[in-house]
């Protein structure tokens, strides 16, 4: 009986290392490394950053190695440093939760070079020359989805479930919140959040509390794993979600979850894969803006709103006029969708304010 | 604008109330026989997952909660076997237990379903809500009482269950005196490891019925570390119940409906930092309070009882 569990131990220590995938080849280009500060198949973010990495081994043949980080914090610093000092021409790492550690492992290779995406190094008096930071207009992807969110509802109240009140996931709400204004300047926008990305339970209680107090018929969720629970909550109570990073619905369709893809008309694209692709495109001809931040939208299609069946189902044909121009305008600048990054907290709160049920 | 008076509402803090509830049983049992289990927390993920695979692949209900029984009751059996019969300490098996699960489920989710985030790709099978007859015709409290999960019923059973058991049972009783004196139980020879055993393994149970609502009622698919720290807040009832099943019943109740308002809260615009803070802070609010009144109780029952011995002197 011992020895089973000792086996058994055994093999879950086993499993814990086996976790940190490898994708390798030989070839002569630049040797990279790229950092998951999570774990592969949450078929949104960390996917798509995947996806774009495999695009980069296609097309060059490059050496690439993913790092899976796993969901213990507390690891993600001294393995990204671990990940520094091997032998790697270029690290790659995203997420706020980063940001600090990359800081550090820039200043110790200043040999090497660093992206970081979804959020921004601090470049202040010069600092970390060799870190290319992608931020993502999310607001303008926000925008879109709110021209469809006040173009469906009929009781002109809306709903957003966010994961945190950090900027990044604020970015998504401030551009929904003028995207749905410019349809209906009386749009009314109900706001929560559940205070993590993993508790789908309160995700889905907090849906259930817009639709049924404050009357909210089109919610998006800007939650990651617990947005889940506002795309069930939309099925059973009968409401309409939007969802987030990845196309949600398409990839519910897939997993034969049609039930609940019925009520995604949309999901606001963040193409963390094509933005780093772009990057190791720029760095073929030695374009990267090394020691600056590059914010990419729509004009680089990194960010966009889903367009499948579900969408032809429900949104109505005399939406997409309303959309395209909306695209066009914010292509050639014409709209200038706000952005909660650099905003300051009075803004914020009066721009959630004023447009509270 | 907020509006807690709603038979809607009240709908919602018993459905919110019911993971917390079956944990907090479980809770009840194991201090009851002086183990304390802060694997809850994993006790109710594993079962989570176990249960939706089961169900999933067997597309049978009964077969699914079977299997999340026997997830929930791997974990506790696991915890007294390291505990109990290897000596480990029984915090840090708990805790090494709770680490595990969470990378444990999505491992094991991985290796069923090929996905890390959810079980959306299996078909997994829920518990049936149920209209109660009589009840739910009655206007305002049928809406507010009837239609629940059947795991809900359930939840509310296993109080009055948990309770005829530890009070009017002889194992019951053992399983007390075992808690209230181990020495004293081994001199009339009651095997008091066993008995820890049982009371771990029932607290499996009980939990894994917390944890099967989580994705199997609550939500109709696993996803990763869902359970969100509901096992600590059960123990935490637990305690604030005195671990009487009844009392535990009250202060699970306040958790689920301190949960519910910053529900509504959030939405009447109170910034969400101090809305997530809400239920967390009542329950220490709570716990301090308790504990000053049980003092207060103590200290009169002292001085009677003093008062009662020598009169003259006091």
């Amino acid at each position: 009986m011992k020895k089973f569990f000792a086996v058994l131990l055994l093999g879950f220590v086993v499993v814990g290392l086996a976790a940190c995938g490898t994708t390798e080849s030989e070839s002569d280009g630049p040797r990279i490394a790229v950092f998951i500060n999570g774990t592969l198949g949450d078929k949104s973010f960390f996917d798509s950053a995947n996806l774009g990495v495999q695009a980069i081994v296609d097309q060059y043949g490059y050496d690439v190695r993913v790092v899976e980080g796993g969901n213990d914090d507390t690891r993600w610093q001294p393995a990204l440093l671990d990940l520094a000092d091997g032998p790697y021409d270029i690290i790659i790492a995203g997420t706020w939760q980063m940001e600090q550690t990359v800081m550090e492992a820039a200043t110790l290779h200043p040999d090497k070079q660093f992206i970081i995406f979804d959020t921004t190094v601090d470049y202040s008096d010069g600092k970390h020359s060799n870190v290319y930071s992608i931020t993502y207009k999310q607001n303008e992807g926000g925008y879109l989805a709110g021209i469809v969110a006040a173009s469906l509802t009929e009781t002109g109240v809306i709903g957003a479930v966010g994961g945190i009140d950090i900027p990044v996931i604020n970015d998504f709400i401030v551009g929904y919140i003028q995207g749905a204004q410019s349809v209906n300047p009386n749009i009314k926008v109900a706001i929560s959040y559940i205070g993590g990305f993993v508790d789908s339970a309160r995700g889905k209680e907090l849906a259930l509390a817009q639709f049924n107090g404050q009357r909210a018929d089109v919610i998006f969720q800007i939650a990651g794993n617990a947005g889940l629970g506002v795309l069930e909550a939309a099925e059973e109570a009968g409401f309409l979600a939007i969802g987030v990073d990845s196309d949600q619905a398409a990839i519910l369709a897939e997993d034969g979850r049609n039930d609940v893809a019925n009520i995604i008309p949309t999901s606001v694209l963040k193409d963390v894969g094509a933005s780093l692709k772009r990057a190791i495109d720029l760095n073929e001809d030695d374009l990267v803006p090394w020691g600056q931040a590059e914010s990419v939208g729509l004009t680089e299609g990194s960010v966009g709103i889903a367009r499948n069946t579900f969408f032809d189902a429900l949104v109505p044909s005399s939406v997409l006029p309303l959309l395209e121009s909306a695209d066009a305008a914010i292509r050639n600048g014409s709209v200038q969708v706000d952005s909660a990054f650099g905003m300051d907290q009075a803004r914020l709160d009066s721009i959630r304010a004023a447009v509270r049920p | 604008m907020i509006n807690l008076l709603t038979p809607e509402f009240f709908f919602t803090v018993i459905r919110v109330t019911t993971p917390i509830l079956f944990a907090a049983m479980a809770a009840i049992i194991c201090s009851k026989s002086g183990v304390i289990n802060i694997a809850l927390e994993s006790i109710m993920l594993t079962a989570a997952l176990t249960g939706v695979l089961a169900s999933g692949f067997s597309q049978n209900i009964f077969i699914g909660m079977v299997g999340g029984i026997l997830g929930g009751m791997f974990i506790a059996g696991a915890l007294a076997y390291f505990s109990l019969y290897l000596k480990a300490d029984i915090i840090l098996v708990g805790i090494a237990l709770n680490l595990m699960a969470v990378g444990g489920t999505v491992f094991v989710m991985f290796v069923f379903t090929g996905d890390r985030g959810s079980t959306n790709s299996i078909r997994s099978l829920q518990f049936p809500d149920v209209n109660i007859p009589l009840l739910q015709d009655i206007p305002v409290v049928g809406t507010a009482l009837s239609g629940h999960n059947i795991l809900t019923y359930l939840a509310i059973l296993s109080v009055i269950g948990v309770w005829f058991f530890l009070s009017k049972t002889t194992y019951g009783l053992r399983l007390r005196s075992v808690g209230e004196n181990p020495d004293a139980a081994t001199s009339v020879g009651i095997d008091v490891r066993k008995v820890k055993l049982v009371a771990l393994l029932i607290s499996g149970f009980l939990g894994a019925f917390g944890g099967m609502y989580m994705s199997m009622a609550y939500l109709s698919v696993f996803s990763t570390n869902m359970v969100a720290g509901r096992g600590f807040i059960s123990l935490a009832a637990a305690s604030m119940g005195q671990a009487n099943p009844f009392g535990t019943l009250l202060a699970a109740s306040f958790f689920g409906l301190m949960e519910s308002v910053s529900y509504q809260l959030q939405a009447i615009g109170i910034p969400a930092q101090i809305v997530g803070m809400v239920p967390y802070v009542s329950v220490i609010i709570g716990l301090v309070l308790y504990a000053q009144y049980q003092q207060s109780l103590q200290k009169k029952k002292t001085l009677s009882k003093q008062l009662k011995e020598d009169p003259n002197e006091a």
